[in-house]
């Protein structure tokens, strides 16, 4: 055979010779370089690259001694969920799949999610979550958070009080759309307070705000707000901010956190930010592209990843799963590509977490 | 998702030290190796050895911080939680509230 | 006409209504054709498109050198028809995120985006049922472009594209598929005609199938 086994993003075997792994990784790096305007990845980090993806077993792993803390979120969605959250369709209880986690798959961490794993619909079964947390809280050894999405995107029209800004925008209405996402990102703030310092009230070790800046640049800034309110309030509390993509779409484009754009940052900025709001450990996320392949993903992740890891005052726990972190975009992500990215972002972006 | 992850890079929660390198990163905010760094000097092991399981089991069990298999008498929960604020000098936010609603 | 070519790209991507007023005017007098004018703006809004996905320019941003396209079309609009040149717009597409399924973003942007390619565009919003697809299929629409953000969901493009060949209306509509957990290889087993990772590649596309 001339050549190797490799993975396209979509998940797809391929075969790919020397040359066009190498090819791959270059063109990765300098897309991040690129776009985020960080440094290339080394020459020796090129050749481990190439290691790592060309390694003849199908699992790969990081050296004794190298090993980092791994961080789990959704929660039990991750046993009851459908298939759109890549769930096994189990309906064990929260009690049972978090000490799973804890006693049966290795976890460092885990948390507590409902359902629809947003902020704003726990607002009202918010004494249900808190009773789930005491119970569990009485048993789990590990650091139990409790984890949802800020998803702002709840909050504009049809499911909440204020205009749709893409739909306004389309119409012309500039100034209305961005007045909307300003409203949005003090409404989710206050729920964000609302919401977390109950939690904590319940016993909870801290709040993992999950796919940050999900619907854009107001939703980050009233995550990060949501952030320094909890911070404020529940000074020891853990925090962990994880982002949804790797750069913060600018659907406002000029909101502002601590006198800063936040549109178009990219993870060693959005660190920044996270650390300025008082999180303790931070989780960068890199989109994978479907028709490029495996090298070229995981090389432009790692080198998106290895700069916010340089900057970065706090922790950081990159964020590796479907469709992020050079891992392909498949429900069933193959085991050899997924070991791979993870033990490329250990050795080479020198992660603190997984 | 969980098992590749956990095999290829993870600690192993309680099957070895990761908790308390999480709790040493979440409260402390300190990266990977001085966390690591911080736990082992507590445990009186290297970094090496805090991931180690054969070395870990043992000293989870005499230390009362929590096993995963299912010993009768082993302190789990808040108890195991309680013993663990004291090895690595830390506070956990259940086992402050146990403390204040038992007045301990 | 080279220079007045670049000048009005250059002007889009700066994205300032006055500004591409001004390079669509100079244009006009030193006697370009609308038809020329329009292609040139309609460059500049590939690059903003390109900008706005690589986090260099943002949304208001594009709907600013849209809104400079738009007052400018007011002007080239009548002249088109005049000098008996195609229609100004590219076709009519509906859009919509499909049922049973709430995301919204990428699809507004990419809707956002062919609006500013020139493309007639019917948003039905989000969790939009099956039979509204159909509908502004038979009531005009050339175009398709349905968005699934979940696995569980996205087998409902592949439902639209077979009723549309048990309602005989497969080979009139080009039809467009995306979303997050959308690839390639899912839209060349549904049969769609365009898959696009992105907005701006979806776009790119749907020009390139409608030249």
């Amino acid at each position: 055979m001339k050549g190797f086994y490799t993975r396209m993003g979509d998940g797809k075997r391929v075969i790919m010779t020397k040359e066009q792994i190498i090819n791959d990784i270059h063109a990765g790096i300098a897309d991040a370089a690129d776009m985020a305007g960080v440094p290339d990845l080394k020459a020796d980090e090129v050749d481990l690259l190439f290691e790592i993806i060309s390694d003849k077993n199908r699992i790969v792993g990081v050296e004794p001694g190298k090993e980092v803390v791994l961080t789990y979120d959704i929660g039990q969605l991750d046993f009851t969920g459908d298939n759109g959250n890549s769930g096994n369709g189990i309906d064990v209880g929260r009690r049972e799949s978090a000490l799973l986690h804890e006693r049966a798959l290795g976890g460092d961490t885990f948390e507590l999610a409902h359902a629809d794993y947003s902020i704003k619909p726990v607002k009202p079964i918010i004494s249900n979550e808190m009773q789930a947390m005491e119970e569990i809280q009485s048993e789990i050894i590990i650091p139990f958070f409790y984890g949802a999405m800020p998803n702002s995107g709840l909050y504009y029209a049809p499911d909440g009080p204020y205009g749709n800004p893409a739909d306004l925008m389309r119409e012309f209405k500039i100034e209305e759309a961005m007045q909307a996402a300003e409203f949005t990102a003090e409404h989710l703030a206050r729920d964000i307070e609302y919401v977390s310092t109950r939690m904590v009230a319940a016993g909870a070790d801290g709040f993992n705000f999950d796919t940050t800046a999900s619907a854009g640049d107001a939703d980050f800034v009233g995550t990060l707000k949501g952030v320094e309110m909890l911070r404020k309030a529940c000074p020891k509390t853990y925090i962990m901010v994880g982002m949804a993509g790797e750069s913060v779409m600018g659907i406002h484009g000029s909101i502002e956190y601590k006198g800063e754009v936040v549109a178009g940052k990219y993870p060693h900025q959005q660190v920044k930010l996270a650390e300025k709001a008082g999180a303790n450990v931070f989780g960068p996320v890199v989109n994978t592209n479907t028709s490029k392949s495996l090298a070229w993903n995981m090389s432009r992740s790692v080198t998106f990843v290895k700069e916010c890891i340089r900057v970065a005052k706090i922790p950081c726990h990159v964020n590796m799963g479907m469709g992020v972190g050079g891992i392909p975009m498949w429900e069933t992500a193959p085991n050899d590509a997924v070991t791979r990215c993870n033990k490329a972002m250990v050795e080479i972006a020198k992660v603190d977490g997984v | 998702m969980a098992v590749p992850h956990f095999m290829a890079s993870g600690m192993g929660g309680i099957r070895s030290a990761g908790d308390l390198v999480a709790r040493m990163q979440f409260s402390k905010n300190m990266k990977i190796d001085k966390a690591k760094e911080y736990v082992a000097k507590k445990l009186g092991l290297s970094t090496l050895e805090i991931a180690d399981e054969h070395i870990m089991r043992e000293l989870r069990e005499e230390l009362k911080i929590g096993v995963i298999t299912g010993v009768p008498n082993a302190p789990r929960g808040i108890a195991a939680k309680m013993n663990i604020e004291r090895l690595i000098d830390t506070k956990i936010n259940s086992c402050e509230l146990f403390r204040e609603v038992t007045k301990r | 006409m080279v220079d007045n070519k670049k000048e009005l790209r250059e002007a889009v991507i700066a994205y300032k209504v006055p500004g591409i007023q001004a390079a669509v005017e100079k244009a006009r007098k030193a006697g370009m054709p609308a038809g020329d004018i329009i292609d040139a703006m309609g460059d500049g809004m590939t690059e903003v498109g390109i900008l706005f996905e690589r986090g260099k320019l943002f949304l208001p941003h594009v709907l600013s050198a849209a809104q400079g396209m738009k007052s400018a079309m007011e002007v080239l609009g009548p002249e088109l028809l005049k000098s008996g040149d195609a229609s100004t717009k590219r076709a009519s597409v509906v859009m919509g995120t499909v049922e049973g399924d709430v995301h919204d973003i990428g699809k507004s942007i990419c809707s956002t985006m062919l609006q500013c390619a020139g493309f007639d565009v019917h948003d039905l919003g989000r969790d939009v049922p099956k039979a509204s697809f159909i509908n502004e299929i038979k009531a005009g629409c050339t175009m398709c472009g349905m968005s699934a953000l979940m696995t569980t969901t996205m087998t409902v493009q592949r439902d639209v594209i077979e009723i549309l060949k048990q309602e005989g209306l497969r080979k009139k509509v080009i039809v467009m598929v995306g979303g997050a957990p959308v690839t390639q290889a899912y839209a060349d087993k549904i049969g769609a005609d365009i898959f696009g990772e992105t907005a701006s590649e979806t776009t790119t596309k749907a020009k390139a199938i409608n030249k």
